[in-house]
């Protein structure tokens, strides 16, 4: 039996729920996410996207110029990224003047308030597809999924009409190889999230704890090993390392 | 050997062979080893015993280098689990060593026949970028082929200190043949070669300045292009970075608006765009700053 969907809350409903009475000091542009909130009574900076946006240059580029606002003005404040974006729109301007280098930018703001001590935790808030996913969220420390969000490269679906490899084919490897599946939890099997939280879990304790707990150290191949999900990519990456060091 | 054959025309270890020095190059993780993708083995698609990349350390003019090539031929040069592994995994051996690391990039972006795996795999060769950078040990992405760098294993590329190119390399995210679904063949006809190649190809990147070095098609060319990075780093600096975001804001404002590429090509100080499009390597970058 299939479980029904989660139903689809508002951004505003979202925020709420993670920050409290503290997320009125987000603002929504554009479904681009920027502001202050507070965090078990802890300044946060939040950057992020809603409504399932797409994020063109000059989206990266409001959420870049906020991470350095931050790292100027707000040091060492841990920075929350909320992702809910059906990624880059494919449009042949954006191309031209170089979205690729845009969000590399993006990815370079967030690298430096890493180093700067700004603690980097990630929520994916609705979809959380591709390079939608990589262009911030995908960059944090660590990355937690409501389990109403919508994670991974693609739905099966779209992987099968671009593969021409029949769809159920696709479902039915995806019971044992979970990267082919889409959604949080297999997401979650790959090492690509920390944790799922649900609706019944009290979302502010466990971002508090989240912050707490975070750290710069990329644990996502040791996770995908130890849950099953991605078997191979530790022990090749360690057998790189080995066979260099000879 | 492979001075009169044009680099984006060779294979991935014919790509290393022209570019390192003589005998130089040892692979880590060779063919030998036959480490297979299970995905593309369970869908009954063939595999390659290297998953599509080549990596290893080599030396330039005597200066050791790691270095890793996509090959194209083998599913797009896509990145999946082992691909994405691998190129993890050197990225950090050259933090840990600080040696610098040379990725020869083909490839459009993330193995879709192996999901999710993938698409981590990026996300982390990106974090072990920026160790690389952290330490001052330069990253250099060659992009030189009609592949080029796509998707995901674009925006990587910009994660890089710095980017050579040649003008049959490309830059971007979406393909021309996506944008051209989305938007219809009126705003993007992707048999539109020379379109194209003026929306992601080497010199629209390098005018942009996306692009750091713009070098003829040969060997020998991406050979000098990548020796003038090795000994340098560009630090992820505030001072930097407010740079770069003041420059992107300013490209956006003037051209946002622009449909017709060859505004940004004049914009950018190119005045005879004939001449221009004639024009490879450095002849291209002189006839551009002539008019700045």
């Amino acid at each position: 039996m299939k479980k029904p969907t989660p139903k689809k809350p508002s951004a505003r409903t979202v925020l709420v729920r993670l920050f409290g009475a503290s997320a009125k000091g987000i603002d929504i542009e554009k479904s681009v996410l920027t502001g202050y909130a507070a965090v078990d009574g802890k300044k946060v900076c939040v950057i992020g996207t809603c409504d399932g946006t797409y994020i063109d240059n000059g989206a990266a580029l409001r959420l870049a110029a906020h991470v350095i606002e931050c790292i100027e003005k707000q040091p060492k404040t841990p920075i929350v990224m909320l992702v809910d974006s059906a990624g880059q729109e494919p449009n042949r301007v954006a191309e031209m003047l170089g979205l690729a280098s845009y969000f590399g930018h993006l990815l370079s703001c967030l690298e430096l308030a890493r180093r700067k001590g700004h603690k980097l935790i990630t929520v994916a808030t609705g979809q959380a597809v591709g390079g939608a996913f990589l262009c911030y969220g995908m960059f944090a420390d660590r990355i937690y999924a409501l389990d109403s969000a919508s994670v991974g490269l693609m739905p099966i679906a779209a992987m099968s009409a671009v593969t021409k490899i029949p769809a159920p084919v696709l479902e039915k490897l995806s019971k044992t190889m979970p990267s082919l599946e889409f959604g949080a939890a297999p997401f979650a099997l790959l090492g690509g999230v920390e944790e799922v939280w649900s609706a019944s879990d009290d979302i502010q304790a466990k971002l508090a704890a989240a912050i707490t707990a975070s750290s710069t150290e990329d644990n996502r191949a040791e996770l995908g090993k130890k849950r099953g999900g991605r078997k191979l990519a530790l022990d090749i990456r360690k057998k790189v390392l080995a066979e260099s060091a000879r | 050997m492979t001075g009169a054959i044009l680099f984006h025309e060779l294979t991935a270890r014919q790509r290393i062979a022209a570019l390192v020095d003589a005998g130089s190059f040892s692979e880590l993780l060779p063919p030998p080893e036959r480490i297979t993708s299970p995905y593309l083995a369970q869908l009954g698609i063939p595999v390659s015993f290297d998953d599509g990349l080549v990596i290893g350390h080599a030396r330039i003019g005597g200066k050791k280098i790691y270095l890793a090539a996509q090959v194209g031929q083998f599913v797009g040069g896509a990145v999946g689990e082992i691909h994405g592994a691998k190129l993890t995994g050197l990225f950090k051996a050259a933090a840990r060593d600080k040696v610098p690391c040379v990725l020869i990039v083909e490839s459009g972006g993330v193995r879709l026949h192996e999901g999710s795996s993938g698409e981590i795999a990026i996300a982390e060769t990106m974090r072990a970028i920026f160790e690389c950078r952290a330490l001052k040990v330069p990253t250099i992405a060659v992009i030189a082929t009609d592949i080029g760098a796509y998707g995901g294993i674009g925006i990587l590329s910009t994660c890089c200190d710095f980017r050579v190119m040649t003008e049959h390399g490309r830059l971007g995210i979406s393909g021309p043949i996506v944008i051209e679904k989305w938007m219809g063949k009126k705003a993007y006809d992707s048999a539109n070669r020379a379109l194209v190649w003026k929306t992601s190809g080497g010199k629209t990147k390098y005018l942009l300045g996306d692009a750091d070095a713009l070098v003829h098609d040969t060997a020998d060319a991406v050979r000098d292009g990548i020796s003038k990075f090795l000994g340098k780093s560009n630090a992820v600096s505030l001072a930097a970075l407010k740079a770069r975001q003041k420059d992107l804001a300013k490209r956006l404002k003037r051209f946002g608006a622009a449909t017709d590429p060859d505004t940004v090509w004049k914009g950018m100080g190119v005045r005879n765009i004939e001449a221009a499009s004639l024009a490879s390597g450095p002849d291209f970058a002189a006839l551009a700053k002539r008019g700045k």
